[in-house]
């Protein structure tokens, strides 16, 4: 059910036109946004559900709030300077060209969201309500400032940069001074978040108690609403293992999720989000790592953007990763933790052997499930398939995450698997579990 | 100038005896020293590569990938000639700096011209080739097809028209082909359009062929001969031949000869298979009919295949003289002549007397002669070795030639056999009842498991016999059929036995399987082709080279070997010339035999508890664990054989013969491919499966110059050893009693700590934190139970074998790495060992200790301890003498005594030694004792040694000992001061770090380090090393571990910059070298001083998969050379593995000049042992052997080698 939807989203957002070809007229884009706004909208509450109308008279007063902005920047030019800037002063974003500069005399290899076009497209989508949003925005390696500059500009409370790079960092800071607490600025690299080495921790690199501690964010409950929102882009050679790193630390709850429910708005390339979205059958690209993250997350695309779009900070080209599949875009994609992943069934503590049960079966999805449980527990496979009221015959590779969910419960309740070897397996295959 | 071995006294002592070395060397180069480092100097602030690089660019765009390799391949050139300029400037006392500058940069217009013109040769070369072959078979094949002529009728109208009578086909052999080519050609008119392309094609072919040099070509069509698709096929004709099914191996051969695409790939061995077969046949008709597809096929026969033809006749009863003339003639025109085939053939079972009497029907006086003369080795450094023999007094064993003999029966025996069960230490321990109802259980079930496997697998065998395979797919059906199926299943069987309890990934589980079918199929062959008898005979008389009580010979051991070889030539050769499987038959069988294993060995699951419900379960599981992403194929066993085997404690533990020590003396190497043990395959040169380019480096070198290589590992392997058996008790009783991990006896599994199983509920009561500590304690239990698992296990082999030889005296049968480093053959017990195993071992022949023996043995006792290491020699000794109290102490009470030796470095040596000295002291006289004690002399950082012998570095030469000295130089604690230096500098300047590390810098931080450095450790490494010592140190604070390490490693590596500048300079020159030569397409070769060829086999990574039933295994192949090297790797590990070529050169010549000094003699790398009666000889070769190998001009032939090698296209 929930994978279909994802299909037509997918089918409609690719609908919408790059921004590149928006006016640089201060109306327009309004008039665009809006228009997006109402055709996502209508999309993430489902399809065969009624549209509420409601959703859309709520949105009065932020937009209102926008022009209030955008009409400021018609006045900043005769502004005095030196004053505080209030929540309402529009940020000047830069030139392109002096922003795409700076970009790329960064010293790690990274792409930067320099376009104005594609930051206001960014901002929306994590809105619509940012100004009333009670959600800190985590932005990741802002570089120049683009994003966050539009973000604010947006009315967002609370923006919180976390830069890895050091030469970007006074900039920041100086615009953190300008504001009235809207923004502030953590030399911090969210990828080197609770790093697994035993180097000496020093920035970039930082435990999440601390970031968190620092900013006064408290752990909050699972079902509570979603407390930060994290945006940004995934380094490309680490893309694969950060998506892994965060599973794991979903399912335990540790890490950033030890502070409730927190919403990933991230752009990946799209080779790996089509591997996170595979449905069950498509045998080469339905895996564990897919069926787990539609297992623990409500996965939304919000926007498809070409890689030429974004700017390199290397002299060399970066090169996109060659696949099997279609990869002509970096996916901006929104991945909010479902609020009834845990249960009394399935809780943090034994939510490892659930990863590494969907593992197992799905190292080869041309195995026929009951083999694999008979493997764990012998025997039990027909009787587990039958109370889940599936196949004998069924491959591992047609069972959907929810089902796996179900099945795990089953067999976690089953006095017979606690003695197999599924749960020592759990304690051997460590490396990737060593976060707090 | 050259004291060698860390005991810096003996060097000052004996350097008195050679003097006549120290001026030589020192004195020459110590004056030119000055000169040279300027004119290093120059080269070094402006390379001539560097200006040259500049200037190439220019010349030649660097976007082109061939004008590319040429660029870098003259850049090469320059380098190299830069360093024979420098060389050469070395050496030449009156240097004119100018003169070097101007030919250099002379050379760079020649080279840039050169090279142009070298690319419009090889421009094409790459890719041409190879499409063009494509093009053609294609073509041809089309071609065909149109023509309507199927390639089988073709053939068997043309076996028709020959058949009758293998003279005619002799005959009209040439006539055939013809026809052949008429036939395809007449039929149409039409057809003659494409057949132009097709010989235009050819044409283009033969131009390149032609264009291409001509060693290219030979190297081709060398690789070729091993490429794998001609190995699949040749294994799986021998294994077919083997098992007796001769059709399918004829119908295998057939289709690949009709394909045409697949017959290009076929080559004339695989034809000779069949000849051989047909041969024994007698069947001279089907030898007719494969000379006719030899000739098909565009192949040439070679001797074998008419040594195949000649045997035939042999075994035809009246054959007529006059078919045998014309095979005689027939190879004569191919240019081959008959005493070649007797010298070059290898033969099976009569074969050879088989091709004598038909070649006697024609001319009944022929002999093959027998060649005796030998060829000497060419090395200078070894000339004196093998001429002047007059005052050489080769060591005799203290055996009768009867002893020898017996011994070789019961190793015999024991080698075809194949395996050998013994009792394991543990047997001493009471059985208790439990134990042994779990023993009847165990061995009750492997019956069950034995009977259901050999059912399973004939079963499986019928299937996969009936399945008529795909045209060119090999299966496993022959190599499933070679033994009885009781064979593989005991070899199943073993393999269970020796299964961790966590568990064999599959890829391993099913390497050991299949290699251990290969090679108990090896042995299998060599008893088919009735060699053993031949094996016997010879070696019997072989051992009165050896016995003490036959006379005395000349000789060493390979020449008496070779020389009764070539005496006793009728009958089967001694080389088997069965070909090593191809590593993904090895791996395909060995899933094969695992999957038969997970589907048939079951258990029922209420065995060992009642309670349990009764079902079937399989034993053995199949799994995936993930290690970083990466998904692994696992096979476990199920917890229920896990209990079962841990409580029956079987006191019995089967090994592949090869594991054990041999009986008798081994085999001596006679060649690369013959030697060491009797019956089991071993290879001269051990290399990463599959990789094959050592072997054909082997094989082209001239015999004579692997001679003295050869006769070094002889040597090694003739010591003979026994157990030292006072010690074996000892340490027998710590073992079975509780281990000791401080004294490296590791516990047993039941000291292991628990691991802690947690309910759901305990676990909610607690806090994330807690629940993560929970977490990280229980997996670091499981990860120490596991660990402690495989040491206990590792030390239980090592004293079982121990336990099973205390009465022997046994041999040690050596090879080589591919740098020429020597290592034993059998895997666990030998003495490369641990300190354990090493405590252990014993020379079997005793010498009185002399004069000066009891001072040696209490100084290696010194040494041993770790203590006194800035003491000379005579402060050793006298150490020695204060402590004789805690040394007598040690040997009368080691276990409840003061236990003075469990705090030295090597305890267990310690104590051995401890225990000989006190024998010594206490025997009536002690010069007369007779000591079996091996004494060590070490090598003070032997790389660094070489480095600083190779550079003339006189500071680093200090350092490293190579100079005398009042007391011993200790580079280490040298490094450590320099390093010292540079953080008291830092700290003024107020760095941190610098600061933190006060009083921290010691010896012991950067001793491995800078050990490893030579040997090229990086700096990530570097600083693993230094933070391990770093935390090991209690008082240093915590936190700044990382940083510390960090700053310190970078400090080491400039210190050892600033004290070895030629080493560095050295360095750099030799990864720039390899550098160019794998961005040039070539992997890096040279050859050892000694004449052993050494290629880096580094290539990159290609990705093999192999479909199995349990699952596709995809294999990671590095050393493919049909593969670009890999250039990171080449650069990083020459200067290291030229090095190491070095050190085991020199030890190889020690080995030598020892043997004919009467001395026994091995070698742990660079640590050396003999008798402490022949210390001083020992030390005294071994000087001199390291000053007439670093005489030689190393680098400069190094650099000839490479110029000749890479760069003649060029010049």
């Amino acid at each position: 059910m929930s994978l279909h939807f994802y299909n037509i989203l997918g089918d409609v957002v690719s609908i919408i036109p790059p921004l590149a070809i928006c006016p640089p007229c201060p109306l327009s884009p309004r008039v665009l946004l809006q228009r997006r706004t109402f055709s996502l909208d209508s999309l993430s509450s489902g399809p065969g559900r009624p549209q509420p109308q409601q959703a859309r008279t709520d949105r009065a007063s932020p937009s209102s709030a926008l022009t209030h902005r955008n009409l400021s920047a018609v006045a900043v030019s005769v502004q005095d300077q030196s004053r505080p800037l209030g929540r309402y002063d529009f940020l000047d974003l830069g030139e392109v060209e002096e922003n795409t500069q700076r970009a790329q005399l960064c010293r790690t290899i990274k792409r930067f969201i320099i376009d104005p076009a594609l930051a206001k497209l960014v901002t929306h989508h994590l809105g619509p309500d940012l100004e009333d949003s009670k959600a800190v925005i985590f932005e990741c390696n802002p570089g120049p400032g683009v994003l966050t500059r539009t973000l604010l500009n947006s009315g967002a409370q609370r923006v919180v940069t976390l830069e890895g790079e050091k030469s970007f960092l006074p900039d920041l800071q100086a615009l953190e001074c300008l504001l009235d607490g809207q923004l502030e600025v953590v030399h911090c690299d969210f990828f080197k978040l609770d790093p697994m080495g035993r180097g000496s921790m020093r920035p970039p690199a930082m435990y999440t108690d601390k970031l968190f501690t620092d900013l006064g964010i408290s752990e909050a409950n699972w079902t509570d609403e979603v407390p930060v929102k994290v945006v940004g882009i995934f380094p490309q050679r680490i893309e694969r293992s950060q998506l892994w790193k965060l599973l794991y630390v979903l399912f335990d709850r540790l890490s950033i999720y030890r502070y409730g429910r927190v919403e990933l708005n991230m752009f990946i390339s799209e080779k790996e989000y089509l591997k996170l979205m595979a449905k069950p059958g498509d045998m080469l690209n339905y895996r564990a790592f897919g069926a787990l993250w539609q297992m623990a997350c409500h996965i939304e695309l919000l926007h498809k953007e070409p890689w030429a779009s974004f700017v390199t900070s290397s002299k060399y080209k970066l090169a996109i990763p060659k696949s099997r599949l279609p990869n002509d875009n970096l996916c901006l994609v929104r991945m909010t933790p479902r609020k009834d992943l845990f249960s009394a069934s399935l809780t943090p503590s034994n939510a490892a052997t659930l990863v590494m049960m969907v593992k197992q079966c799905l190292a080869k999805r041309k195995a026929r499930l009951v083999d694999r449980l008979n493997m764990w527990s012998p025997d039990s496979g027909p009787k587990l398939l039958k109370e889940m009221g599936m196949q004998e015959d069924v491959l591992t590779g047609h069972v959907y995450p929810e089902e796996y969910k179900q099945l795990f419960e089953l067999v976690d309740k089953s006095q017979e698997f606690t003695q197999s070897w599924l749960y020592e397996e759990v304690l051997e295959n460590t490396q990737k579990e060593g976060w707090i | 100038m050259y004291i060698l071995y860390s005991i810096p006294s003996t060097a000052s002592c004996l350097c008195r005896s050679v003097p006549s070395h120290i001026p030589i060397f020192l004195c020459t180069y110590s004056s030119s020293l000055y000169t040279c480092v300027n004119s290093h100097n120059n080269l070094l602030t402006d390379p001539p590569w560097t200006s040259q690089r500049r200037h190439f660019s220019a010349l030649i765009p660097k976007k082109e990938d061939g004008k590319k390799r040429v660029w870098e391949q003259s850049q090469l050139l320059d380098v190299l000639e830069a360093r024979i300029q420098q060389l050469q400037s070395d050496i030449v006392l009156d240097v004119q700096h100018a003169k070097v500058q101007f030919v250099n940069a002379s050379k760079s217009g020649r080279g840039a011209s050169s090279g142009k013109s070298h690319k419009n040769v090889s421009g094409g070369r790459t890719e041409l080739p190879k499409k063009l072959i494509q093009e053609k078979t294609t073509k041809t094949k089309k071609l065909n097809l149109k023509l309507g002529i199927e390639d089988k009728p073709v053939k068997s109208r043309k076996g028709k028209l020959i058949l009758p009578g293998t003279s005619k086909t002799l005959k009209n052999q040439e006539p055939t082909a013809i026809q052949a080519d008429t036939m395809a050609g007449a039929p149409v008119a039409a057809a003659t359009v494409p057949i132009r392309k097709v010989e235009k094609l050819e044409w283009k072919l033969n131009q390149w062929a032609m264009s291409a040099s001509p060693e290219l070509v030979q190297d081709n069509s060398e690789a070729r001969m091993y490429e794998g698709v001609q190995l699949s096929v040749h294994c799986y004709l021998e294994a077919c031949v083997f098992c007796g099914d001769i059709d399918r191996a004829q119908r295998l051969l057939l289709t690949h000869h009709r394909m045409i695409s697949r017959r290009n790939l076929l080559n004339i061995g695989l034809y000779n298979v069949m000849m051989r077969v047909w041969a024994k046949k007698g069947s001279l008709n089907q030898i007719g009919r494969m000379f006719i597809l030899v000739e098909e096929a565009g192949l040439k026969p070679n001797l074998t295949s008419y040594c195949a033809a000649l045997e035939c006749m042999g075994r035809t009863p009246n054959c007529s003289p006059k078919v045998i003339n014309r095979v005689l003639r027939q190879m004569k025109e191919d240019g081959l002549c008959v005493e070649e085939l007797f010298r070059l053939c290898v033969f099976r079972q009569d074969e050879r007397d088989m091709v004598l009497r038909a070649i006697h029907t024609v001319e009944p006086d022929f002999q093959p002669s027998i060649n005796t003369v030998l060829h000497t080795c060419s090395s200078p450094l070894v000339k004196d070795f093998y001429t002047e023999r007059a005052d050489a007094k080769y060591p005799k064993l203290a055996f009768s030639l009867e002893e020898l003999r017996e011994r070789f029966s019961r190793q015999l025996s024991m080698e075809q056999a194949s395996t050998i069960t013994i009792h394991s230490v543990e047997a001493m321990k009471p059985v208790t009842p439990h134990m042994a109802k779990m023993r009847a259980l165990l061995a009750e079930q492997r019956m069950v498991w034995h009977k259901a496997l050999v059912g399973a697998l004939r079963e499986s065998n019928m299937i996969l016999a009936s399945i008529t395979p795909k045209a060119v797919r090999l299966s496993l059906y022959p190599y499933l059929c070679l033994m009885d199926q009781k064979d593989y299943v005991d070899i199943m069987i073993q393999s269970l036995s020796n299964l961790p309890p966590s568990g064999e990934s599959l890829h391993i589980l099913a390497k050991e399987l299949g290699n251990r079918v290969h090679n108990k199929f090896c042995i299998r062959m060599k008893s088919h082709n009735q060699m053993v008898d031949k094996l016997s005979h010879i070696y019997n008389e072989y051992a009165e080279l050896l016995a003490k009580d036959s006379q005395d010979f000349d000789v060493l051991p390979r020449e008496r070997w070779w020389k009764l070889e070539a005496e006793h030539s009728s009958g089967p050769s001694l080389l088997g010339d069965n070909t090593q499987w191809p590593h993904t038959v090895v791996v395909e069988l060995g899933t094969y035999l695992v999957d038969l294993m997970v589907k048939h060995m079951k258990v029922n699951s209420d065995i060992l508890n009642p309670a349990n419900d009764r079902k079937f379960i399989p034993v053995l599981y199949h799994m995936y664990t993930f290690r970083s992403n990466k998904q692994v194929g696992f096979i476990k066993p199920h917890p229920i054989l896990t209990q079962m085997q841990q409580d029956a404690m079987e006191t019995t533990l089967t090994f592949d013969s090869y594991v054990m020590p041999m009986l008798c003396p081994p085999v001596p190497w006679t060649s690369a491919k013959f030697g060491a043990y009797l019956l089991t395959p071993t290879k001269m040169m051990r290399t990463v499966v599959g990789a094959n380019q050592h072997e054909i480096l082997l094989e082209k070198c001239q015999d004579a110059d692997l001679h003295a290589v050869l006769d070094s590992l002889n040597q090694l392997g003739n010591a003979a050893w026994r157990i030292n058996q006072p010690l074996l008790d000892i340490i027998i009783s710590v073992f079975n009693d509780k281990g000791n991990e401080k004294l490296d006896i590791p516990p047993p599994n039941s000291e292991a700590p628990k691991i802690l199983r947690y309910s759901q509920q305990d676990l909610a009561t607690y806090s994330s934190a807690e629940k993560a500590h929970l977490k990280r304690e229980l997996v670091k239990a499981k990860k120490k139970c596991s660990e402690m698992h495989s040491l206990r296990m590792d030390a239980l082999y090592k004293l079982s074998i121990a336990n099973h030889m205390r009465d022997e005296v046994f041999w040690f049968p050596h090879n080589m790495d591919f740098r020429g480093r020597t290592y034993p053959c059998p895997p666990y017990f030998n003495h490369l060992g641990s300190d354990v195993t090493r405590a252990i071992l014993v020379f079997a022949e005793g010498k009185p200790l002399g004069p000066g023996g009891l001072k040696w043995l209490k100084i290696h006792l010194v040494n041993l301890t770790g203590l006194k290491k800035r003491s000379s020699l005579a402060g050793r000794l006298e150490y020695a003498n204060t402590i004789m109290d805690d040394i007598l102490d040690s040997a009368d009470n080691p276990l409840n005594g003061k236990k003075w030796w469990q705090n030295a470095d090597e305890p267990w040596q310690a104590l051995a030694c401890c225990m000989e000295i006190a024998n010594a002291v206490r025997s009536p006289d002690p010069t007369h004792f007779i000591s079996h004690f091996p004494v060590h002399q070490d090598g003070s950082c032997n790389g660094l040694q070489h480095y600083a012998a190779l550079g003339r570095d006189v500071i680093g030469a200090t350092s490293v000992n190579l100079i005398p000295c009042e007391v011993p130089q200790d580079v280490y604690s040298g490094v450590a001061q320099q390093v010292e230096e540079f953080r008291a500098r830092d700290s003024e300047k107020g760095l941190k770090i610098a600061q933190v590390l006060e009083g921290f810098i010691s010896r012991k931080v950067v001793k491995q380090t800078v050990m490893t450095v030579v040997y090229g450790v990086t700096r990530y490494g570097g600083r693993l090393q230094i933070e391990k010592r770093l935390k090991e140190v209690d008082d240093f604070p915590k936190e700044y571990v990382w940083d510390a390490s960090h700053y310190l490693v970078q400090q080491v590596f400039s210190s050892l910059k600033e004290m070895f500048t030629g080493t560095r300079e050295i360095q750099d020159w030799l990864t720039e070298s390899a550098r160019l030569i794998a961005k040039s397409g070539n992997t890096v070769e040279w050859v050892t001083p000694l004449g052993l060829p050494i290629i880096q086999p580094y290539h990159r990574t290609r990705t093999q998969m192999l479909k199995g039933t349990i699952q596709d295994l995809s294999l990671q192949i590095t050393h493919d050379s049909k593969q670009k090297p890999d250039t990171v790797k080449q650069k990083n590990a020459f200067p290291p593995n030229f090095i190491h070529s070095l050190d085991s050169t020199h030890m190889m010549l020690t080995a030598l000049y020892c043997y004919s000094a009467g001395l026994t003699f091995v070698s742990v790398h660079d640590c050396f042992w003999t008798h402490a009666l022949t210390v001083d000889t020992m030390n005294k070769v071994c000087r001199e052997q390291f000053v007439a190998l670093h005489s030689q001009p190393i680098l400069q032939e190094l650099s000839n080698f490479l110029l000749q090698k890479y760069c003649s296209g060029l010049s």
